[in-house]
């Protein structure tokens, strides 16, 4: 086991680092790629732009800003490690704005999921029990719903029903928990909510199907058979069994939704590493770029390991050369 | 008492009575008038500040920052009075008191007002030197300048930015509060320059732990006017390993001032600083800034208006006294490049202007809200409107005019038909560059549909950001319908130099897109393609130059007896825009701001075109 998680965590670092190459060798050949001339005002002289190529280190080829990217993101710079230099736009460590804008981030995902699991499940095992009953049809109704209603028509409909007529939650905007829990909670009870929906209805439906198949086999009417209360059969033979494809879903949805969670973060102006980094990709702020898509592919990488970690929990069966 | 008496004791008290009445009304009257102080005025931002140089006033160029230095935290020389239109575009006193002009407009000498402090945590006078560390820090490239070329006039100031001279040789300091200019020659628009916020007197004993750091300073900006970032009295500056940014300002999501304790209000009489904190926040969409200024959660907002909260806000009567629209000072046109055919004819050039929708392209930006028609290259407003008759391409309902457009057409070479046509086969297929924001899809239609009338077709390519490209000659672009220019400050040099000077252009970041006045020396190194000869009245073929005629107009002075500048400038537009012809203008943009029910007082800054902030009172 311990070797198994050893070699996946050494080729998840291979990945990552193919995953950065690749988005620098795309950044330095994008057309009209010339950053300094944002910061060179108007009519700037050729030595003006040299400098600030100079400032940004824009002047070097690709591959020797990529060996000090390594090197710095390895060993560390100024601002500690790992080391993912200045951002262009800000003149501020790309690991500061990291730290400024993952806390909203990961507060948006760990509420959704939750909210996203636990009825997603819930309303997938009714489903699956009350089968072709009219709690079924509505079940499957509301995850119709759920997968088809746009992200931002949800969430701007949420903000204008709850907060703008309503004043039953706070608006838009991040309120640190630190600073005041009531308004951090009221603040991304809305995000939350949309977020989740979409979860919850894919959820359900894979819960459904999942557990329907499982609850044909013949091992859950021997449990049956055996006496077993209808709870302990679904819950402790037949849920558990079903959990594995929505183990890996899950595990896939929260690492993606790291850096992907960008149309509510901007609808509910949370302001998080989606929104940064699409920001950052319009205003050709490399540095700041390659931090948030290095978070990125670490969070899928980390999240792929903890997923077949957890399989081993859920099912005996499986084996680790 | 007897009866005189009381009649007389009873006449006083009604005189009395009705002095008191009178008094009190009066009182609530003024009052009624008078604009409260206090309260937050809180203020959103779209998207990202976008700061060009991280709020550092060396090398700040955005124009939003403008208004925040100018009304907030940065006093200059001279200055403005903060408010709109001609008005707002006139040269005041600011930190000094009076000025003189000498040497046949050559020397400068300020004489500086006593009183004005620092604030924290430098807690010191301004004297003239601190004037002159901030026109080193825009002499020297490293420290991010990006508008230094205004100061290349002064004697000695390239020369120090190069390493050549300890000192700049153009600028004195007799005492701590006269500062003498010395120019190169004369600039009769040098008052405007020093009002711009990186000449500002900044402390060199702060400023020093920033050398050679672009965009640094910024989050530790030292203020002389009525506000200061939050945390700079908290911020220390025993030693530069010391230093850290002030608190309130994060330079990405919020920048928080509150009230400098060193400013003297009776030295400013231009600003009035009515709330006791402004705060600017950053919000990623433009319809949450909006619905919060409905909800009173913002006041005030930087970002662009949905379409559907102009209409509300513009038609609404309830809602008109928060709906407010200034010029922009802007103007927004479609390039042509000189050299580039079939816009290497003149005849071609003034068709386009004849041809184009004008009406038709402002409603592709949002009707008669967003601006108003352009007519010719400047703004009305830079030119105390004595040009707003000036409209040589007028066309009924200002839909072009496809008579007027053959007419002009011929004579071209590219009339090959001789019918008012552009028939040769360099008229086809005309590589046309556009961007990609809503507007611009708008507008391509509308461009694509008139040129054809008169036989010009395109190939269009668009560009998510297009300026790099229109500012690199060397891609030799021959169209693009990108392109605004606004002015820099209220003297019509900034709308001709940077946009027709040919000895300005440059292979990257050049704004002198249609390549006015450029020599086929230029064109050789810059990889122009193309004709570059020079222009030749009788065929119209070939790329004029106005060299000459900026340089006359750049050494005139106005004076109170005469606006003889103003008049050259004038000239200068009718010349371009009937003989040069190198953009069809379409639209000269209004600034729209739009205010929640907490503002009691708004005011616009013409010179930055902003809101005045320091002009804005709220509840």
């Amino acid at each position: 086991m311990l070797l198994y998680i050893a070699r996946r965590l050494v080729w998840t670092i291979v990945v990552i680092l193919v995953v950065v190459l690749i988005t620098f060798v795309v950044f330095f050949k994008l057309p009209n790629g010339d950053p300094a001339l944002r910061f060179a005002g108007r009519s700037p002289t050729p030595e003006s732009l040299a400098l600030i190529r100079h400032r940004l280190h824009l002047d070097k080829p690709f591959y020797i800003e990529f060996g000090y990217f390594a090197k710095n993101f390895f060993l560390g710079d100024q601002n500690g490690w790992p080391g993912l230099g200045y951002s262009y736009e800000g003149s501020v460590p790309v690991m500061q704005e990291i730290k400024q804008r993952a806390p909203r981030t990961l507060c948006l995902i760990a509420g959704a999921a939750t909210l996203w699991l636990v009825f997603g499940l819930a309303i997938g095992v009714l489903s699956a029990v009350k089968r072709r009953t009219i709690v079924d049809r509505l079940a499957m109704g509301f995850a119709l719903f759920g997968i088809s209603a746009p992200v931002f028509w949800l969430g701007l409909m949420a903000l204008y029903i709850f907060w703008k007529t309503l004043h039953l939650t706070g608006g838009s905007g991040y309120v640190a928990f630190s600073q005041n829990p009531g308004a951090w909670f009221s603040h991304l009870i809305l995000p939350w909510s949309v977020l989740a929906l979409l979860y919850i209805a894919i959820y359900a439906r894979l819960t459904r199907g999942s557990l329907l198949e499982t609850l044909g086999e013949d091992y859950i009417r021997t449990a049956r058979a055996k006496g077993l209360s209808e709870r302990r059969v679904i819950f402790r033979h037949g849920l558990r069994a079903s959990l594995t494809p929505i183990v890996t879903q899950f595990g896939l949805d929260v690492a993606l939704l790291v850096g992907g969670a960008v149309i509510t973060e901007s609808v509910f102006n949370l302001q998080g590493l989606g929104w940064l980094a699409i920001n950052s990709f319009l205003t050709q702020d490399l540095p700041t770029v390659l931090g948030v898509v290095l978070l990125g592919a670490a969070a899928v990488a980390i999240m792929n390991l903890l997923v077949d970690i957890a399989y081993a929990f859920l099912d005996p069966r499986v084996r680790y050369a | 008492m007897n009866r005189p008496l009381r009649r007389l004791a009873l006449a006083g008290a009604v005189v009395l009575i009705g002095a008191a009445i009178l008094v009190a009304a009066g009182s609530a009257g003024q009052a009624k008038n008078q604009i409260a102080r206090g309260g937050t005025l809180n203020v959103g931002w779209e998207q990202s500040f976008g700061f060009t140089d991280n709020f550092d006033p060396t090398g700040e160029y955005l124009g939003d920052a403008f208004g925040i230095m100018d009304n907030l935290l940065v006093r200059t020389l001279v200055g403005y009075n903060h408010t709109p239109g001609a008005d707002g575009n006139k040269i005041v006193p600011d930190i000094a008191s009076s000025w003189k002009i000498s040497n046949g407009g050559k020397t400068y000498t300020f004489h500086l007002k006593s009183g004005i402090k620092f604030g924290p945590p430098v807690n010191r006078a301004v004297t003239s030197k601190d004037f002159v560390t901030a026109f080193e820090r825009l002499a020297k490239p490293a420290d991010g300048a990006e508008y230094a070329f205004y100061y290349s006039v002064i004697k000695g100031f390239d020369e120090y930015g190069k390493g050549k001279a300890k000192t700049i040789a153009g600028i004195s300091t007799p005492n701590d509060s006269t500062i003498v200019f010395n120019l190169k020659a004369p600039a009769g628009d040098f008052l405007y320059r020093v009002s711009m916020p990186a000449t500002g007197p900044q402390p060199a004993e702060v400023t020093k732990c920033f050398e050679g750091k672009a965009g640094q300073y910024g989050r530790d900006l030292v203020s002389t006017a009525g506000y200061m970032i939050a945390g700079m009295d908290k911020v220390d500056i025993s030693s530069c390993s010391a230093l850290k940014p002030a608190s309130g300002f994060d330079g990405q999501t919020v920048m928080d001032l509150v009230r400098n304790p060193n400013y003297d209000q009776s030295t400013d009489p231009t600003r009035k600083n009515y709330p006791d904190e402004v705060k600017f926040t950053v919000d990623a969409s433009a319809d949450d800034i909006y619905n919060k200024i409905e909800a009173g959660q913002l006041d005030l907002a930087t970002s662009s208006i949905p379409p559907q909260v102009l209409r509300k806000y513009a038609t609404n009567s309830s809602l008109k006294s928060h709906f407010f629209q200034n010029s922009g000072d802007r103007t927004w046109y479609i390039t042509m490049n000189l050299t580039q055919p079939p816009f290497d004819d003149v005849h071609v050039r003034r068709a386009m202007n004849w041809i184009m929708d004008k009406a038709a392209l402002v409603q592709g930006w949002g009707g008669p809200t967003i601006g108003a028609v352009a007519n010719h290259i400047v703004p009305d407003t830079l030119f105390n409107f004595k040009l707003q008759g000036f409209k040589p391409y007028k066309t009924p309902g200002d839909h072009g005019s496809v008579a007027k457009a053959k007419a002009a057409m011929k004579g071209s070479k590219y009339d090959t038909a001789n019918n008012g046509m552009c028939s040769d086969p360099k008229c086809h297929g005309v590589l046309l560059l556009a961007d990609t924001r809503a507007v611009d899809t708008k507008m391509l239609p509308v461009i694509e549909a008139d040129a054809k009338k008169i036989g010009i077709t395109f190939t269009v390519r668009t560009i998510n950001g297009a300026y790099p490209t229109i500012q690199t000659p060397s891609k030799n672009i021959p169209i693009a319908e990108r392109p605004g220019w606004g002015k820099d400050f209220a003297d019509p040099v900034t709308f001709f130099s940077p946009l027709f000077d040919g000895r300005t252009i440059i292979p990257k970041g050049n704004t002198n897109y249609s390549l006015v006045g450029i020599t086929p020396a230029q064109c050789k190194k810059l990889g122009v393609t193309g004709d570059c000869s020079p222009y030749d009245a009788k065929t119209g073929l070939g790329v004029p130059s106005v060299d000459a005629q900026l340089d006359k107009c750049e050494a005139l002075v106005n004076t109170e007896a005469s606006d003889a500048r103003t008049v050259c400038y004038e000239g200068l537009d009718r010349y371009l825009s009937t003989q040069v012809v190198p953009w069809v203008p379409y639209l000269w943009s209004y600034v729209t701001r739009i205010t929640s029910n907490n503002v009691t007082h708004y005011q616009f800054d013409q010179f930055s075109t902003t809101p005045a902030y320091s002009q804005i009172a709220v509840k």
